[in-house]
């Protein structure tokens, strides 16, 4: 049975649907899978000599240990936001005579070989491979291998039991919020206490069980619950929550606007995907703290100014480059009622400019890194409103992706908003404003810099109605291709 | 109302849909039968534009469908599920179609109080989002929405499947009304004979692509139909 359920992932994997986007597409993925496994090679290879260097008179290995928490929890958040469980493709399986404890076994087997798994692997592999070369006693290091696999699984089907405990989560995002600001401002070094129990888990290397002990519990537990759930009206079909109307009648002001836009927050509101995205642009947010904080950035103020696009600019690229996607699952609806294309348009628009005002709004603090700075994101916005938006929205009439709303994205295993147009007209999002900063800022002085940018921005804004004639006509032009490509099913 | 002229689709050098001339006039309820792949789907399609006709055309009310836009605002339809925006309350949605159709919420109101009947308790005030709403229920409410706004076209497709046997019976009613007393245009297709000869004064037969019946409904209509349909199996 095993071999069966392996042939058809297989299938799957190979009949997927980026399989048939053409030799273009298939090139990046390989270039881009190619290239983060060949960082986390070089890191793995490589972290040993770095610390070495960075630290001389402290083993690597002790800093490692010190740090490996961070790794764990930058982990788990990033498989709580990513890793999707593969429960839904056990649907078809249960009503034929296959013995349950199969499939889960099968299931939980296939987690294990996600990307989240493996991606350690390759950094954490070649570096015990050089720790052993570098003459590190060999039974320690494998020890250490091993606790730091079992581990990463361990967190593997923690994310499995806690995938649909939002509490649980923020419970970590707090944690891990609160120890790092404890840690930041040397008042609580929690990495001290769970670096001494790494080293100690190292230097004592038959404590390789505790790990172990653990991982099997964890999977059993995992296994209990799935097998606990194995009905449909649990865990694979959706739950049916009790809703309440909302009334956003406020809106109603904007016209013939209102209707979209209270769908459009409707859409936020009450569907995963959506919802991910919002979070995830959320975070764009500080974008800023990795550049403003660096001393090497501050002499290349053209760096800076595309860290400040990001800043005002995360909910309108991770939002935007999905219209018309987001409305694939009803596109035939909005095509035969009675809607211009201009005016569904125009919500997405004015969202995407009341988003980027609010993180302007949210981005005040930054005034502590100097007006110079500030000057900049407001510049970034206004470029944001008056060029990005538009951008965004023609790179989306080329974008035929459907999107399922209700499902959480995938890492590395759907294509949606990533292929290669999207790609040529995500560059220009980033080069455009560095561009038309950097040579009046080089020629003139650093304001004239962000007056370019600014001019710009109201340039778009006072060329609207003209831009947005072209890009409707874009959409009017690929109507159809767009309908068909929304209506194929995943 | 609806002229249909020389109208082809062709998918990959197939043909899938070939109709010469259809004519419908205002006010009739037209019924469309065909086995699957007959081309229904098809036709109800390109009436909406959803697909672009290959050669031919049609002329919704004499505009030209795939050229101009002018059709939309006394046109409505239900195809599919993709119809219904599913992360809104049955509630929201017709509110939304109205607003799509400059219906107040007053004019909304008073046509679904109309329905209470054929929603039988199961739509309204049930707190659930049309995704959560079984097949059937999410059928009664895109049949409803279609109703929205006073339209002169209504196209539906496959108007019976899901439904329960109650529902379907007050589903029909209100279609023979729609189209007799309202002097609506009714595009319905279907599986089941009975039920489109009961409803439809006029009936088109489809066969891969071709119309090879096209009837006005008498009493004797369903026993052609039948013996169409069977006689296709055994020969």
């Amino acid at each position: 049975m095993i071999n069966r359920f392996l042939s058809f992932e297989w299938k799957q994997f190979s009949r997927s649907s980026y399989f048939k986007k053409g030799i273009a597409i298939k090139i990046v993925m390989a270039f881009a899978v190619l290239y983060f496994g060949g960082m986390a090679l070089l890191l793995g290879v490589g972290l040993y000599f770095i610390l070495k260097k960075a630290m001389p008179e402290i083993d690597p290995m002790t800093t490692v240990n010190n740090y490996v928490l961070y790794w764990f929890l930058f982990d788990f958040m990033l498989r709580y936001f990513m890793q999707q469980l593969p429960v839904m493709n056990v649907k078809p399986l249960m009503s034929i005579p296959v013995k349950r404890n199969t499939i889960i076994y099968y299931l939980l087997g296939k987690t294990t070989l996600s990307f989240f798994n493996i991606l350690p692997l390759i950094i954490v592999v070649p570096f015990s491979t050089v720790l052993l070369v570098q003459g590190y006693p060999v039974i320690q290091v494998v020890a250490w291998l091993i606790s730091f696999v079992a581990i990463t699984l361990s967190l593997n089907f923690i994310n499995f039991l806690v995938n649909k405990n939002n509490l649980v989560f923020y419970t970590v995002l707090v944690l891990v919020a609160t120890f790092g600001a404890l840690e930041h401002f040397a008042i609580f070094k929690i990495s001290e206490p769970a670096g001494y129990a790494f080293n100690y888990l190292y230097n004592t290397p038959y404590l390789v069980i505790l790990p172990i002990v653990i991982l099997v519990g964890l999977f059993y537990a995992t296994f209990k619950y799935i097998k606990k759930g194995f009905y449909l009206d649990d865990a694979i079909s959706k739950k049916v929550k009790e809703v309440s109307g909302s009334d956003l009648s406020w809106l109603n002001r904007f016209g013939a606007v209102a209707p979209f836009l209270k769908n459009d927050i409707k859409l936020i509101v009450r569907n995963a995907r959506p919802r991910q995205v919002m979070m995830m642009s959320f975070m764009f947010l500080f974008y800023g703290l990795i550049f403003y904080t660096q001393e090497t950035y501050r002499d290349m103020p053209a760096i800076l100014a595309f860290a400040s696009m990001f800043i005002t600019g995360g909910f309108l690229m991770t939002f935007g480059q999905h219209v018309p996607s987001w409305d694939s699952e009803y596109y035939k609806l909005l095509m035969s009622q009675n809607i211009p294309y201009k005016t569904y348009l125009e919500s997405k628009w004015y969202l995407m400019v009341a988003a980027v005002l609010l993180s302007f709004i949210l981005s005040t603090p930054y005034i502590y890194f100097g007006w110079d700075i500030f000057g900049m994101i407001a510049a970034g916005a206004v470029f944001n409103i008056g060029l990005n938006s538009y951008l965004t929205l023609f790179g989306g009439a080329l974008n035929r992706v459907p999107v399922e709303l209700n499902v959480k994205a995938k890492a590395f295993s759907n294509t949606n908003g990533f292929n290669p147009t999207q790609l040529l007209i995500g560059l220009p999002k980033f080069l455009l404003p560095m561009l038309i900063f950097y040579v009046p800022y080089k020629l003139i002085s650093f304001n004239a810099g962000l007056i370019a940018l600014a001019l710009v921005g109201v340039l778009g804004i006072v060329l609207k109605p003209y831009i947005f004639k072209l890009i409707e006509g874009v959409y009017q032009k690929g109507k159809y291709k767009t309908i068909a490509a929304f209506s194929e099913k995943q | 109302m609806i002229k249909t002229v020389n109208l082809t689709k062709v998918y990959n050098e197939v043909s899938v849909l070939h109709i010469e001339s259809i004519d419908i006039p205002k006010g009739q309820s037209f019924g469309l039968v065909g086995n699957n792949g007959a081309g229904k789907t098809t036709y109800f399609s390109l009436l909406l534009d959803l697909i672009q006709p290959s050669s031919g055309y049609i002329e919704n009310n004499g505009i030209l469908v795939h050229e101009s836009e002018d059709w939309k605002p006394f046109t409505s339809s239900f195809i599919d599920e993709s119809f219904l925006i599913g992360y809104l309350t049955a509630e929201e949605y017709f509110y939304f179609i109205g607003d799509l159709r400059h219906q107040s919420k007053a004019d909304v109101d008073a046509l679904l109080a109309q329905f209470e009947d054929f929603f039988n308790g199961e739509i309204l005030k049930q707190k659930k989002y049309l995704r959560d709403l079984s097949k059937g229920n999410q059928k009664k409410a895109g049949i409803v929405a279609a109703l929205i706004g006073n339209p002169e076209v209504i196209i539906l497709d496959e108007p019976f499947a899901n439904l329960d046997p109650t529902t379907q019976i007050r589903l029909k009613q209100i279609i023979k009304d729609l189209a007799q007393t309202k002097g609506v245009t009714v595009l319905i297709s279907s599986h089941d004979l009975m039920h489109v000869t009961d409803v439809c004064e006029r009936i088109v037969v489809l066969e891969k692509g071709e119309v090879v019946k096209d009837l006005e409904t008498s009493p004797a209509t369903l026993k052609e139909l039948e013996a169409h349909f069977s006689g296709e199996k055994i020969v």
